[in-house]
């Protein structure tokens, strides 16, 4: 018997549909996340497992019994729900908060006992609020507050946890510190939450309930889910999932596409290596220029960056010096463009002759380009760079530094041609 | 709850008992303690006159603070008493109609009868789907007040002869009060009693409703409940002493500085209070103003509290 099985079911506000077909279990001691966008229904699913709002049909059985048939205290004592900061307008002490996750225990005509105050104290210690107990609620931060919401759900001893984004307010250490808490819990007790976030989600969840309009789209392990096609299926966003490098759980990289270009199709070539050409290849791109790049080598970070923009890139694999078939490929990228752009990057050996092709190309307007005032350009080949560097200059080529500075520049005309800076 | 707790109900226990004795002690007729015993008359006054006076007083007083404690956290409002949601024009539309139709036969029957109906009917014309918001409750009792003050306004333009009577009664005030009034009044202190033990469930319910219904609270049945309570601890009160404001929202409003917001705590100790300021309240009128109504004393007092609510919740 699952601890809580949703089987079925629809809930509307009034006309609006908000939840169609849900179907899904949450396992004994696990971690289930809701995510998805915006108004895909994630906090009415939670509502409706804690029949604050009713479902028009289908079923929902904790412990096996229909959750309509429990009674409101007996309801209390096994669900309890940590909400998304809630503002406390009376002067309640943080212990009077944490008794209250007591009241489904308390009859009406008894007042609080020794084991109460006891199971209130343990609660405090396992959100680490006891230090507060004390305190008025109206003094303390919201991390703070939201540690005492969990310390009264955990007081209500409840067999399921709900949580809607109960860290989305906070700031990550915080979140961090939270979720810890939580995840400690989950040994003995199903938690089930809305994330916002799909990394802390990921992170934290041992599966995750995926909602587009209305519907599951998907549930399963964070692999499983959050993958590149369905991120953008359902949140319409071009994503990089990768894997984080310390708990090798997925992570995902919003790409940040914008649709605002300027670029007119105009080909800008970028030399560039060891990262200091990310930024602006991003840039450009998203800008709407034709962009082409290289010589990288294979495992430098501005390859992965061209290769996960779809830039066409001239490569060579890693430790090799240019050959002569890189070269003509990349002469093949210097015909066409309109522009070449060179980055403030290290030069050794193995990448002079990125540089010194572009000696034979006197006409083409070069940018020697700076993220900010701190990156320059490296000579590692004893002054050679240097030589073809002062040489580029004399012939025209100028410095800009700063990405919007370059955007600026590019968009001024239609050539970028214009050399004054 | 705070420690200090028990000690203030304490005190307020005995500042009442001091203030009923001294309320009886006092008077336009100067009854001093020898002549009780040498004048049939002067204990007359004091055991027929003003002692059910004073108790009644202290009971309303009582009523008043109660319901209105009770009214500010279901609404989580401090404006909050029971004469918003048109408890008040219900009662003083009954006692007119008592007044005018029935040459004041039954007046607090039907002041009684008038509260608990326009309560009722506020209730059931705010209801949606089960529910009682708390924005639409106030405004249907707004709604509710107006219609029912124009009605009190017909009825006093046809009064004639009567209207000075109705106009006493609205004032409010604890003339002609009898033995028979005060057995009247005291089931307020059933409804007192029935109340607090809500006190925990308002004390969940102050948060906000949803994260009570989280915690085990019937959010819709606890609301139920105690505006019917409230409405029959006002209905009495109306029904004996006529409209005095007030009372029950400035006593909920102090004591709660004083004691904190644990409803536990907070009742007992407006229970207290209030019964100390009307029956001091009423002590003055009949002492010194010839018994001009108490409804006029607590509102003097009243209304510049109540601007300085609004006006400090504002800077808020």
């Amino acid at each position: 018997m699952k601890p809580i099985e949703i089987i079925d079911i629809d809930v509307s506000y009034g006309a609006k549909k908000i939840l169609e077909a849900i179907t899904f279990n949450a396992d004994a001691s696990e971690i289930l996340g809701i995510v998805g966008p915006n108004g895909s229904g994630k906090t009415t699913l939670l509502k409706a497992m804690s029949r604050v709002v009713a479902r028009d049909n289908g079923d929902i059985r904790l412990e096996g019994r229909d959750l309509d048939s429990f009674e409101h205290r007996e309801l209390a004592r096994r669900v309890a729900v940590v909400p998304q900061d809630i503002s406390i307008g009376f002067d309640y002490s943080v212990r009077d908060v944490v008794m209250m996750g007591r009241h489904p225990y308390i009859g009406r005509f008894a007042s609080e006992t020794a084991q109460d105050m006891e199971i209130c104290d343990r609660a405090m210690r396992l959100a680490n609020v006891a230090h507060l107990a004390g305190t008025s609620v109206r003094d303390i931060s919201g991390g703070e507050r939201q540690r005492v919401l969990i310390a009264r759900a955990l007081a209500q001893e409840p067999k399921i946890l709900l949580l809607d984004e109960a860290t989305s307010n906070l700031d990550v250490s915080h979140q961090v510190e939270i979720l810890n808490i939580i995840r400690d819990l989950a040994e003995e007790i199903t938690v089930v939450s809305v994330f916002h976030d799909l990394n802390l989600a990921a992170h934290y969840c041992d599966r995750l309930l995926l909602l587009k309009d209305r519907r599951v789209y998907a549930l399963g392990t964070p692999s499983e889910v959050l993958t590149r096609e369905k991120i953008r299926e359902v949140f319409g966003m071009e994503v990089l999932v990768k894997s984080h490098p310390l708990t090798g759980r997925p992570y995902v990289l919003p790409v940040y596409m914008h649709q605002s270009g300027s670029g007119g199709n105009r080909r800008v070539h970028v030399v560039c290596g060891g990262g200091t050409g990310s930024d602006i290849l991003h840039l450009l791109h998203t800008a709407g220029f034709a962009v082409t790049c290289g010589i990288l080598n294979v495992l430098d970070t501005d390859y992965g960056t061209a290769m996960h923009l779809g830039i066409p890139c001239v490569a060579e694999p890693p430790f090799h010096n240019i050959t002569p078939k890189s070269l003509a490929g990349l002469r093949e990228c210097l015909d066409g463009a309109d522009t070449v752009i060179v980055t403030a990057m290290p030069i050794g050996k193995g990448n002079l002759d990125n540089l010194q092709v572009l000696l034979d190309y006197p006409k083409k307007p070069i940018i020697f380009y700076a993220r900010d005032h701190t990156a320059r350009m490296e000579d590692f080949t004893g002054g050679e760079a240097w030589a073809v560097l002062t040489n580029l200059e004399a012939r025209g080529a100028h410095r800009i530094e700063g990405a919007a500075e370059l955007l600026a520049y590019l968009s001024r005309d239609g050539s970028g041609c214009d050399r004054t800076p | 709850m705070r420690r200090t707790a028990p000690i203030i109900i304490v005190t307020l226990t005995g500042v009442l008992l001091i203030s009923m004795a001294s309320a009886v002690a006092l008077g336009p007729s100067g009854i001093s303690p020898g002549s009780l015993f040498s004048s049939d008359n002067a204990w007359m006054i004091l055991w027929e006159i003003r002692l059910p006076r004073v108790i009644a007083a202290a009971l309303v007083g009582c009523a008043l603070a109660v319901a209105g404690t009770a009214m500010q956290g279901l609404f989580r409002n401090p404006m909050a008493d029971p004469y918003i949601i048109g408890t008040s024009s219900g009662g003083a539309l009954g006692a007119t109609i008592a007044i005018v139709l029935f040459a004041g036969t039954g007046r607090p029957v039907l002041a009684f009868i008038g509260a608990m109906v326009a309560t009722f009917t506020v209730y059931f014309v705010a209801r949606k789907g089960g529910k009682i918001p708390i924005e639409t409750l106030l405004l249907s009792g707004v709604a509710l007040s107006t219609l029912l003050s124009a009605l009190l306004s017909f009825l006093m333009y046809t009064a004639g002869q009567s209207l000075h009577q109705i106009m006493f009664w609205l004032m409010g005030g604890f003339w002609n009060i009898s033995w028979n009034d005060v057995f009247a009044a005291l089931p307020i202190l059933i409804g007192v009693a029935g109340i607090y033990l809500f006190a925990r469930d308002l004390n969940i319910l102050a948060l906000n409703e949803e994260d009570a219904t989280h915690l085990g609270v019937n959010v819709e049945r606890v609301k139920r409940i105690l505006l019917a309570l409230s409405a029959f601890l006002a209905g009495i009160a109306v029904s004996i002493a006529g409209s005095i404001g007030f009372v029950g929202l400035i006593t909920p409003h102090v004591m709660r500085l004083i004691v904190g917001p644990d409803h536990r705590v907070l009742f007992p100790a407006a229970a207290l209070a209030g019964a100390i300021l009307l029956v001091w309240a009423d002590t003055l009128t009949r002492t010194f103003t010839s018994d001009m109504p108490v409804g006029i004393i607590t509102a003097c007092f009243g209304e510049p509290f109540f601007i300085y609510l609004l006006r400090s919740r504002m800077k808020a």
